[in-house]
């Protein structure tokens, strides 16, 4: 048997196609980050330049802009719910609403929110349902004034893309935001993602994103970010710099050659009448962001109508990151089980010259190097753990090689450090940067491995079809100060 | 790939990141120099202004000191990026000001640096300045360069002709419809907005003539543009323009229609129009959107609600039968109700 292998493993075809496999892929993937790094740097030129000629109190001042409705769900969140409200109500829009889902709270969310807000019950026998969902049991609105923009939905437990669809179904607004109760929105981020909508031209915009912020151990007050520190631990402070890169890098690029399939969950702006068309979010997925973002290019390739998806530069919304190994191996595991299930639901994209880039580029490349990245590094520590003990590896070169890799991978980082320091003014201070800069560097030791231990986790989960919801996230919560 | 073009490799790699350090030393260290510069032209160009405008006889402030006093703290000719930030400074300071001390403010403008920027940059190849120099022209009112500009009216840059369009409507007021209605490009949502609030701020008299000669564009932009602009003026004798285009074929001028005519409350012989056009309307959620209007807007037409109630029409029932019930039809809504169940199929102990 072992003999069996050896051979497998020293014949040259084996040992030949993995060397070229492993290289041809690095180069590619190598190529299409530089690539992004280009794009991102246009990108970023000229959604600022844009931004000169509709400045955010322009669009406060005008009377007819979009109405919008910012949903958020929310399930068992009793200990911080009401702070998440204040803070979510206190959004700067003219013409803005405010939806919170109670998706079948088990805890005292309700009786918390109803108490604090003064909220009235509303009968909830004629609501429009153009998205099925899990029935809804009361609607709550204010009796209290200063609240009138607040409604509470409560209804059974559905999931958070059920819960956002019943909020989307109550909406009356031409766009729909979609977030979480715990994330903390910049005060003028709807003011910033509603200028595509406003400019667009040619092409209709399908769906908007913007920069969410890693904000583990920052002070809120009032609901408000007060002060942004970086996390203490490494696990947040690693995510604070995978977010960076992924955001200003990845997005920004993609989103420069219409290229986005994903806005993210936490933060994302969908005109109401196309996430309807499309039968909104899809409850039957745990990656629903990505299967919805893909769904609506979809529909409009089908429709032939021109579209876009955009993505601001700009960090607009916060979020708490996972604290632990622990519940980041939980959610990374979950975000590849989204993958892999909006991979398999829309593979009729794949090499599809119907759905012309997005077929062609946009969905191979997910398959290949966001789906394919785990596989590929899980399967190349398999291949040189067996070729060094059948002493197939020139260990020098070797050595070499992880040195450049490791630089090239230090270097994107670096750059996307750099792009955001001069860019944006959230982390300014010295030691600050150079904190990032650390966690950078030590990302591909402490970080990166468990990142490809949890995406394998989750796919294992899915080939043996081992059931699993979203998984618990434990969240310290925010620093709250009262001063 | 040998050893030594790998260590080369390595040793390119890793000097690139050696230079990103440098970057980011120097981004950070010219963030701070920059924030303290620009701090103190705010403040100083602040003390011009509030020296010029309120003037001390003891301590008079002449020209030659302000243009001294600007040149102290970097507005020079060699330093573009003061003197742009001191330009957004002057356009910032003039929206605060209104009646003589905006006529003062302005009349400083003309005597002070920088001179001849704005115009200077329409010239240029590149999109953003000659857009900002347009911008600037009509923020600072130097309508002695409209000429320049009315050309750029149809450019091929968005940004370009934009800021153009709304120099026309600065510059000309209720004329500027003789040609925005007939423009060669489409024109955005927030350029619709921006040319209504612009006209609304600075010539709120409405000029019916050149509104009534602009209802003959067939151009799917400008009559969205005129029914936001009927909205804004509340002009209620011209509601019938709005009215006549909530039955569009194009979806846009529909929804534009529709949520212009929501500001308005209507005769009763309107009202009865809109609800003959309302089944014309291809789109559920449009017609949703009207529903709401008539509703709120007229008394309970039980005829109305009642042939709605039984059309083929599916996807509204459930609001009109809301608005019956909750409006003392509720024997009307359980009629319709029992009517779809024929009586052998129903299950009733």
């Amino acid at each position: 048997m072992l003999d069996n292998i050896e051979n497998i493993i020293r014949s040259s075809y084996v040992y030949t196609t993995a060397n070229y496999f492993f290289f041809i892929y690095g180069l590619t993937l190598f190529g299409l980050y530089f690539s992004g790094v280009l794009l991102a740097i246009k990108g970023i030129r000229r959604t600022k330049r844009k931004s000169t000629f509709l400045q955010v109190g322009d669009i406060v001042s005008a009377t007819d802009i979009p109405s919008v409705t910012l949903i958020a769900p929310a399930y068992n969140e009793g200990l911080t719910i009401i702070e998440n409200v204040k803070s979510l109500l206190s959004i700067q829009y003219p013409y803005y609403e405010f939806i919170l889902v109670n998706d079948g709270s088990k805890d005292d969310s309700l009786e918390k929110l109803i108490k604090e807000f003064d909220l009235e019950r509303n009968d909830a026998s004629f609501i429009q349902q153009p998205i099925p969902t899990a029935s809804v049991n009361y609607i709550y609105k204010s009796r209290n004034k200063k609240y009138a923009h607040l409604t509470v939905i409560d209804k059974n437990n559905g999931g958070r893309a059920d819960a956002l669809n019943a909020g989307i179904n109550f909406a009356n607004t031409e766009l729909v935001v979609c977030t979480d109760a715990d994330c903390i929105i910049e005060q003028d981020a709807i003011l910033k993602m509603v200028r595509p909508y406003l400019e667009a031209n040619e092409k209709e915009i399908v769906a908007c994103g913007g920069g969410i912020g890693i904000a583990n151990d920052s002070v809120v007050k009032n609901g408000v970010l007060k002060e942004l520190k970086l996390p203490d631990s490494i696990v947040p402070m690693v995510q604070v710099v995978e977010y960076i890169r992924a955001f200003l890098l990845g997005r920004m690029a993609w989103g420069e050659i219409n290229g986005l399939m994903l806005v993210s969950g936490a933060f994302g702006m969908y005109p109401r009448k196309r996430v309807i068309q499309v039968g909104g979010f899809n409850p039957r997925t745990v990656g629903e962001d990505l299967e919805l973002c893909i769904r609506l290019r979809t529909h409009m390739e089908d429709l032939n109508i021109p579209y876009k998806v955009v993505y601001l530069p700009e960090t607009l919304c916060w979020t708490e990151g996972p604290p632990d190994y622990d519940i980041l191996i939980k959610q990374r595991d979950r975000w590849a089980r989204g993958l892999w299930e909006t991979m398999s639901l829309h593979k009729k994209l794949f090499f599809n010259p119907r759905y012309r880039y997005m077929g062609i580029l946009y969905y191979p490349y997910w398959l290949f190097f966001e789906f394919g990245a785990p596989i590929v590094e899980f399967l190349g520590i398999l291949l040189i753990i067996f070729f060094g003990i059948f002493g197939l590896i020139n260990w020098p070169m070797a050595v070499l090689l992880f040195f450049l890799i490791y630089g090239i991978g230090c270097l994107f980082s670096t750059t996307a450090i750099f792009l955001y320091v001069k860019n944006f003014d959230h982390y300014t201070r010295p030691k600050q940067v150079v904190e990032l800069l650390l966690a950078a560097y030590l990302e591909p030791f402490l970080y990166h491995p468990v990142l490809v231990y949890g995406q394998m986790k989750g796919y294992y989960k899915k080939l043996f079809n081992i059931k699993s919801g979203w998984g618990t996230m434990t969240r310290k919560g925010f620093k709250i100060s009262k001063s | 790939m040998n050893k030594e073009s790998l260590l080369l490799s390595i040793e390119i790699v890793f000097s690139l990141i050696a230079i990103f350090w440098i970057f980011i030393a120097f981004s950070l260290l010219y963030r701070r120099i920059r924030t303290s510069q620009l701090r103190l032209i705010e403040e100083t160009f602040a003390d011009i202004v509030s020296r010029y405008l309120y003037n001390d006889p003891k301590n008079p402030l002449t020209l030659a000191e302000i243009t001294r006093t600007l040149r102290n703290v970097g507005i020079k000719s060699k330093n573009s990026n003061n003197i742009q930030f001191l330009i957004r400074l002057m356009i910032r300071t003039q929206r605060t000001l209104l009646g003589n001390n905006f006529k003062k403010l302005q009349k400083l403008y003309t005597q002070i640096p920088p001179y001849g920027v704005s115009i200077k940059k329409i010239s240029s190849w590149s999109w953003y300045s000659k857009a900002r120099g347009i911008r600037e022209i009509y923020e600072m009112n130097q309508s002695q360069y409209f000429d320049e500009i009315f050309k750029y009216r149809n450019d091929k840059n968005i940004y370009v002709r934009r800021e153009a369009q709304i120099a026309l409507v600065v510059f000309l007021g209720w004329e500027s419809l003789r040609f925005l209605p007939y423009l060669k490009h489409n024109i955005t949502l927030w350029q619709q907005i921006k040319i209504v609030e612009k006209l609304y701020d600075l010539y709120p008299r409405p000029e019916l003539k050149w509104l009534h000669r602009a209802y003959e564009t067939e151009k799917l932009f400008g009559k969205k543009l005129l029914m936001r602009i009927i909205r804004k003026y509340e002009l209620h004798d011209e509601t019938g323009y709005i009215i006549d285009h909530l039955n569009h074929y194009d979806y846009e001028v529909r929804e534009t229609a529709i949520y212009c005519i929501q500001t308005f409350a209507v005769s009763l012989n309107k009202m009865n129009y809109i609800k003959e056009l309302y089944e014309d309307i291809p789109n559920v959620n449009q017609q949703g959107l009207l529903l709401n209007y008539i509703f709120e807007n007229s008394e309970i037409d039980l005829d109305f609600y009642l042939q709605q109630l039984y059309s083929d029409n599916e996807d509204l029932k459930l609001s009109i039968a809301e608005i019956l019930w909750n409006n003392g039809y509720k024997e009307k809504v359980q009629e319709f109700y029992y009517q779809q169940y024929p009586k052998r199929e129903l299950n009733v102990g």
